[in-house]
């Protein structure tokens, strides 16, 4: 089974991969075989995160093979409510994941404006979905050091961070690496190897990137089946909080 | 579901076709780490994916050192001929026309590789001259780095060497590299015969290969993945889940590049 942990719906402006619709999304995932998503909106990301996770959860209701996903802001300008009304809010509403795009939002996510939201999201233990694109590796081992807590899954990884990220993975237990576009030759078997099959999940970067690079460096990797099985979705099992889903 | 489709469910390595990775380099690289990037990880990576054969580039010889680098190159093919046929690396500031007189009649060689980004030298300039000579009057493909909006190796540029050198198989790398690239790639493919769109890089996807196939033909796109640069099955999983109809697949995946690197038995 494989669950995406790294999935998005809506437009996107930069190239054509389709509408970005329920419907499409959820064709892709059959054509996959790709059991669960775990999704955001390009309108949090790309627009207004407020508006996004709103209309985020309008869509995906009555869908149960995807959990929606908010994008965080720090919560100086009120954009979305104070730290403990956006995670209540999130949790309320089944939220699985939170994203954070500092660079695109201009802020420093490992700075004292993002630290209330950071706090609460570890107290609410809502795993923080980053791009390696948005936030750099002595960032990422900050805010990892500073909430043990919290669950950290960083994506997007490409093939040139082997040596950045191994230092924070060997540092730190609570930094995971997401599977879209980890392109490192042999990487996936040396990174679990080195730091074992737990510290990765699955995730496509769909609609953008191309679901079949996930599957087949996944399914045609050098690991056990145990390990693919863990990647492929049980990892991200024990991160997500599956009671949420169920209220 | 096609016969490569379900060897990478049940994880096991395809037999269907006879797979030629077109793009292919070998050894460290030294602005990232590679795991295990010599000649022992390409064929376990081969193996475990049932890819038959890698036209390679000794990293070394692209990055820095063409002399040693091909060397190296021939070396690695020497080791593994069954596996493997080296693109002879020619850096326009590292004495072409004795790379060329060196290594032209080796068979380990199969192809010419420029990389103008890595050399800070046009494509078009006049330094790669016996290259263009050597490949006119051979048949041997040249294989060339592309990147859409570099002042070395963009589209257009392609465009003025296919059109000087009419008879000359050119592989354009990656294919522009973006999205933007691609839309460049197949309009150059489309005016200009010999040219041969090549697939691999980190911006590419099934759609975009499927879209090349339908403007250009099956017998004008070939499977590279870059590895161990960027890992093999990122690029071959686009291929293989593109949806492309099945003959037009094997001739991306092996049949072209096969049909490409047979230049040397027309030779006198």
């Amino acid at each position: 089974m494989l669950i995406d942990a790294d999935a998005m719906l809506g437009r996107y402006p930069r190239r054509h991969v389709g509408e970005g619709t329920v419907a499409e999304t959820l064709d892709r995932m059959d054509r996959f075989g790709i059991a669960e998503a775990v999704v955001s909106h390009t309108l949090s990301w790309l627009h207004d995160p407020h508006t996004g996770n709103l209309r985020l959860l309008d869509l995906v209701v009555g869908e149960p093979r995807l959990r929606p996903c908010w994008v965080l802001l720090p919560d100086t300008c009120g954009e979305t409510g104070s730290a403990a009304a956006f995670t209540a809010a999130a949790l309320e509403a089944g939220v699985g994941a939170v994203r954070a795009y500092p660079a695109d939002h201009g802020y420093d996510l490992a700075g004292r404006d993002a630290a209330s939201m950071l706090h609460a999201l570890a107290e609410a233990r809502l795993p923080l979905l980053l791009d390696a694109a948005q936030v750099g590796w002595p960032s990422i081992e900050a805010i990892a050091r500073t909430h043990p807590e919290l669950p950290v899954v960083v994506g997007g990884l490409g093939y040139r961070v082997l040596r950045q990220a191994a230092g924070v993975l060997a540092r730190t237990a609570n930094v995971h690496l997401g599977l879209a576009n980890l392109s490192s030759h042999c990487g996936l078997e040396w990174l679990v190897e080195r730091y074992g099959a737990h510290r990765v999940v699955f995730g496509t970067g769909a609609p953008v990137r191309d679901p079949a690079e996930s599957v087949t460096r996944l399914l045609w990797s050098e690991l056990d089946d145990q390990s693919v099985a863990a990647i492929g979705a049980g990892n991200l099992r024990g991160l997500l909080r599956e009671e949420a889903r169920a209220a | 579901m096609n016969a490569l489709a379900a060897a990478v469910w049940k994880r096991e390595p395809q037999r269907a076709l006879r797979i030629v990775d077109a793009h292919a380099h070998a050894g460290p690289y030294s602005l990232f780490f590679i795991p295990d990037a010599g000649r022992g990880g390409l064929v376990r990576v081969m193996d475990r994916c049932g890819v038959s054969h890698a036209v390679i580039s000794s990293h070394l010889a692209i990055q820095l050192d063409a002399a040693e680098g091909n060397a190296q190159t021939a070396e690695i093919v020497a080791q593994a001929a069954d596996r493997f046929t080296g693109y002879l690396t020619v850096n326009p500031w590292q004495d072409p026309a004795g790379e060329l007189d060196k290594w032209g009649r080796d068979t380990r060689f199969g192809g010419i590789k420029l990389h103008p980004d890595l050399h800070d030298y046009p494509l078009t300039g006049r330094r790669y001259a016996p290259v263009w000579e050597f490949a006119q009057r051979t048949g041997c493909p040249v294989l060339t780095h592309t990147y859409d909006g570099s002042p070395y190796n963009d589209l257009p540029m392609v465009d003025e060497v296919a059109a000087r050198h009419p008879g000359v198989v050119i592989l354009a790398g990656h294919a522009g590299a973006t999205p933007l690239g691609f839309d460049a790639a197949i309009e150059v493919a489309q005016r200009r015969p010999g040219v041969v769109l090549e697939v691999c890089g980190s911006f590419n996807t099934g759609a975009d290969i499927a879209t090349m196939v339908r403007e250009v033909g099956a017998d004008r796109v070939v499977y590279g993945s870059d590895f161990p640069f960027i890992d093999l099955r990122m690029s071959l999983g686009r291929v293989i889940f593109s949806g492309l109809p099945e003959e037009d697949r094997a001739a991306v995946l092996g049949g072209t590049m096969t049909r490409l690197l047979q230049w040397r038995s027309g030779l006198g």
